[in-house]
C-alpha cells in the first residue's frame, strides 16, 4: 500500500511540474514538451503490449496513424466539430480497428507475430497512400484547431501554453489511467500471462480473450495520442501512419526501458530531444538511430530505466524486488 | 493475348526475384527463428557493390554474381558472430531489434557512400538481347533472372533434401540441443546458414540491380514484398516461398494491368485472405 502511495505523490508532483513549466519555458520547448507528452502517451501503450505481455507488434502506427487520420478528416468534413468530439470519434474508431485486427492477429506469436503486424502497417500505409481524395495522399492535411465546448463555456486553444495545459491534463490523465490499468485484476492478468500462460489457462483464464482486449485497449490509446498530435502539429502527413513511426516508438520504448511503467516515458523525453537536437545538427539521424539500436540492444538491454533502478540498488545497498514494473523477468 | 502473355512473362521475372529474396529470409527464419529485417538491407548492398563492379567490367555481370554472393557471405557470417549470436540469450525480441538497426546502418551507410538517387547501369553481352517466344518479343534478362531463380531453388532443395548437411540443419530446426550433443557443431552451422541467407540476397541483389535500378528505396520496397511472400507461403516453407512468390508476381503484374489504383492493396488482401482461412500459410506447418 504503501507503494501506491509514494506513486500517488509522484503522479501531483509531476502534475504540479507541470503546471509550472509554462511560466519557466521558451515557447519553442514548450511546444517540445507538448509533443514530448503526447508521445509519451503513445509509448506507454506500446509498452503494454511489449513489457507487459510481451507481444513485439511492428505496427503500433496503424493505431496512432489511424487515431491522426480520423481526427483530421473528421474535422474537416463535419462543419462545426468541437475538439473532444474529433478526439471521441478517433478513440471509437481506432478501438474497433484495434478489435478487427487483433481477433485476425492474436492467432500467432513472436517472430510471426511480429511481421504480421508490420505487414498491415504496410497496408494502412498503402491505403493512406493512395486514397488521395480523403488522406491528401503525399500532401497531407492541414487542419485548424476547433474549440474546447465544455457545455456550460466555449474555451479557446490556440495558444501554445493553453493547448499545452489541455495536453498536460488529458494526455496525462490518460497515461495515469494507463498505469492504473496495469494494477487492476485485468493488468495483472496480461502480466501473468507472459509469465506462465499454460497455469493461467489451468487457472480458468481465457487467455486469448484478456490478450485481445490488451491489444485493443493499446490500439484505442495509440489512436488517443494520435489525435492529439494532430490537434498538436495541426497537420498531419502520411509519415504518421509510416513504420518509421512504430520504429520511433520502438526506440523510445526500448531506450527507456520496458520493464517499468516509466521507461518508456523518459524515453519519448529522451527520443524527442535527442531527435530535435541530432536533426538540427546532422542529415544522418537514421545512422545514429540505428547505432543507438545495436549498442541498447548489445550493452543495456534493460534500457535506461533498467540502469537507473540498478544504481538506486546499488547505493541503497539492497537488491529489493521491483516495485511497480511489470517484474523482473526476461521477455521472451 | 499478346498484352496478356507480356505481364505473364514480367510476372514470372518479378516472382523470380521475390523468391530469391524470400527464400534466403524464410530459410534464415525457419532454421534459425531470426526474422531477419536487415536481409534486404543486405539485398541493397549487394546491389551496390554489383553496381560498381558493374561500371568497372563495362556493363559484365557475371564478376558480381560470383563476389557480391561471397562478400555477402563474410559480412553475415561477422554479423552472426559477432552480433546476433551475442544477445540470442535475451531472446526473440532483442534479435529483431538488433537486426532492425543493423538494417538503418546499412541504408544510411549506402546513402553516405553512394548517393541519395537511384544509379542504373545496363547489362552488355547477350543477356541485353531479346529472343521470341509465343510470338513476342522479349529481353532475355527477365528470361534470366527466371532460370537463376529456378537454379538457386533447385540447389537449395537438393542440398535441404538429399545431402547430409541438409539432414542436419532440419534437425537442428526441431531440437538444436539434440543435434549438439550428437557432436554437431550448431553455433557453426547456424553462422553458415545466416551466412549463406545473406549470400543469397546478395545474388538477388546483384540480380535485381539491372532490372529496377539500384536505388536507397530499393530495400523497403522488396522488404514488406518478401514479408507477404513468407507469410502467404507458410514461415520456413521453401515450397511455399516458391507458391507464395508465384502468386505475388503474377498479381503485382496483372494487378497493375487490371487495377491501376489498387495494385498495392491487392497484395496485402490476398494475405489476409490467407491469414483468415488458414493462419499458418498455405504450405505452413500448424504452429
Amino acid at each position: 500500500m504503501k507503494l501506491k502511495t509514494n506513486s500517488y505523490i509522484v503522479i501531483i508532483v509531476l502534475f504540479l511540474l507541470g503546471a509550472v513549466m509554462p511560466l519557466v519555458l521558451r515557447r519553442y520547448n514548450l511546444f517540445m514538451l507538448t509533443e514530448i507528452i503526447i508521445f509519451a502517451l503513445y509509448a506507454v501503450s506500446y509498452n503494454l503490449l511489449l513489457g507487459y505481455a510481451g507481444l513485439l507488434s511492428f505496427g503500433h502506427a496503424m493505431f496512432f496513424g489511424l487515431g491522426a487520420f480520423v481526427a483530421a478528416v473528421s474535422i474537416i468534413h463535419i462543419p462545426g466539430l468541437t475538439l473532444l468530439s474529433a478526439v471521441i470519434i478517433s478513440l471509437v474508431i481506432t478501438t474497433i480497428t484495434g478489435f478487427l485486427i487483433g481477433g485476425l492477429l492474436l492467432r500467432h506469436k513472436g517472430a510471426y507475430f511480429a511481421l504480421l503486424t508490420m505487414a498491415f502497417n504496410a497496408l494502412f500505409y498503402a491505403v493512406a497512400t493512395k486514397w488521395h481524395s480523403v488522406t491528401g495522399g503525399d500532401d497531407g492535411l492541414s487542419i485548424s484547431r476547433p474549440e474546447m465546448d465544455l457545455g456550460f463555456a466555449s474555451l479557446s486553444v490556440s495558444s501554445v501554453s493553453s493547448f499545452y495545459y489541455l495536453i498536460l491534463i488529458v494526455v496525462g490523465a490518460s497515461i495515469v489511467f494507463c498505469w492504473y490499468f496495469t494494477h487492476t485484476a485485468m493488468g495483472k492478468t496480461v502480466l501473468l500471462m507472459r509469465e506462465n500462460e499454460e497455469r493461467m489457462k489451468f487457472l480458468g483464464y481465457n487467455t486469448n480473450i484478456s490478450r485481445l482486449i490488451l491489444f485493443t485497449f493499446t490500439g484505442a490509446i495509440a489512436g488517443l495520442a494520435g489525435a492529439f498530435y494532430t490537434l498538436h502539429f495541426q497537420f498531419v502527413s502520411i509519415s504518421a501512419i509510416s513504420i518509421d513511426m512504430t520504429t520511433a516508438v520502438l526506440l523510445m520504448v526500448f531506450v527507456g526501458g520496458t520493464r517499468t511503467f516509466w521507461g518508456p516515458i523518459l524515453g519519448a523525453f529522451v527520443y524527442i530531444i535527442f531527435q530535435n537536437y541530432l536533426s538540427d545538427i546532422t542529415d544522418r539521424w537514421p545512422l545514429f538511430m540505428g547505432l543507438i539500436f545495436v549498442f541498447m540492444v548489445l550493452y543495456v538491454p534493460g534500457g535506461l530505466s533498467q540502469t537507473i533502478v540498478s544504481i538506486r540498488q546499488w547505493f541503497s545497498g539492497r537488491t529489493g524486488t521491483q516495485d511497480n514494473g511489470p517484474a523482473k523477468a526476461e521477455e521472451t | 493475348m499478346n498484352e496478356i502473355a507480356v505481364f505473364f512473362l514480367h510476372g514470372l521475372a518479378y516472382a523470380g526475384l521475390l523468391f530469391l529474396v524470400s527464400a534466403g529470409l524464410t530459410l534464415v527464419f525457419g532454421m534459425m527463428n531470426v526474422l531477419n529485417f536487415a536481409h534486404a538491407a543486405m539485398y541493397m548492398l549487394g546491389a551496390y557493390f554489383s553496381y560498381s563492379i558493374m561500371l568497372r567490367m563495362s556493363g559484365q555481370i557475371w564478376l558480381s554474381l560470383i563476389v557480391c554472393p561471397i562478400a555477402l557471405f563474410i559480412i553475415g557470417a561477422l554479423i552472426e558472430r559477432f552480433l546476433l549470436r551475442k544477445v540470442h540469450a535475451n531472446g526473440h525480441v532483442a534479435e529483431l531489434l538488433l537486426t532492425f538497426g543493423l538494417a538503418y546502418i546499412i541504408t544510411e551507410l549506402v546513402k553516405w557512400y553512394w548517393g541519395n538517387y537511384p544509379l542504373a547501369v545496363n547489362v552488355t553481352g547477350f543477356l541485353n538481347g531479346t529472343v521470341q517466344i509465343m510470338g513476342i518479343t522479349y529481353p532475355i534478362y527477365r528470361i534470366f533472372i527466371f532460370l537463376c531463380a529456378i537454379f538457386v531453388g533447385l540447389l537449395m532443395a537438393f542440398i535441404l533434401y538429399k545431402t547430409r548437411l541438409g539432414i542436419i540443419l532440419r534437425a537442428a530446426v526441431n531440437d538444436s540441443e539434440t543435434v549438439n550433443t550428437l557432436g554437431v557443431n550448431v553455433p557453426l552451422v547456424f553462422m553458415g546458414v545466416f551466412a549463406f541467407g545473406a549470400a543469397l540476397s546478395g545474388f538477388a541483389g546483384v540480380i535485381a540491380g539491372p532490372l529496377l535500378s539500384t536505388f536507397p528505396g530499393m530495400a523497403h520496397d522488396i522488404l514488406l514484398d518478401a514479408f507477404v511472400v513468407i507469410v502467404v507461403g507458410g514461415f520456413g516453407s521453401l515450397g511455399g516461398a516458391v507458391v507464395a512468390s508465384l502468386l505475388i508476381g503474377e498479381l503485382q503484374s496483372f494487378g497493375v494491368l487490371l487495377f491501376p489504383k489498387l495494385s498495392i492493396a491487392l497484395m496485402y488482401m490476398l494475405m489476409a485472405a490467407v491469414l483468415i482461412i488458414k493462419p499458418s500459410g498455405l504450405f505452413g506447418e500448424e504452429q
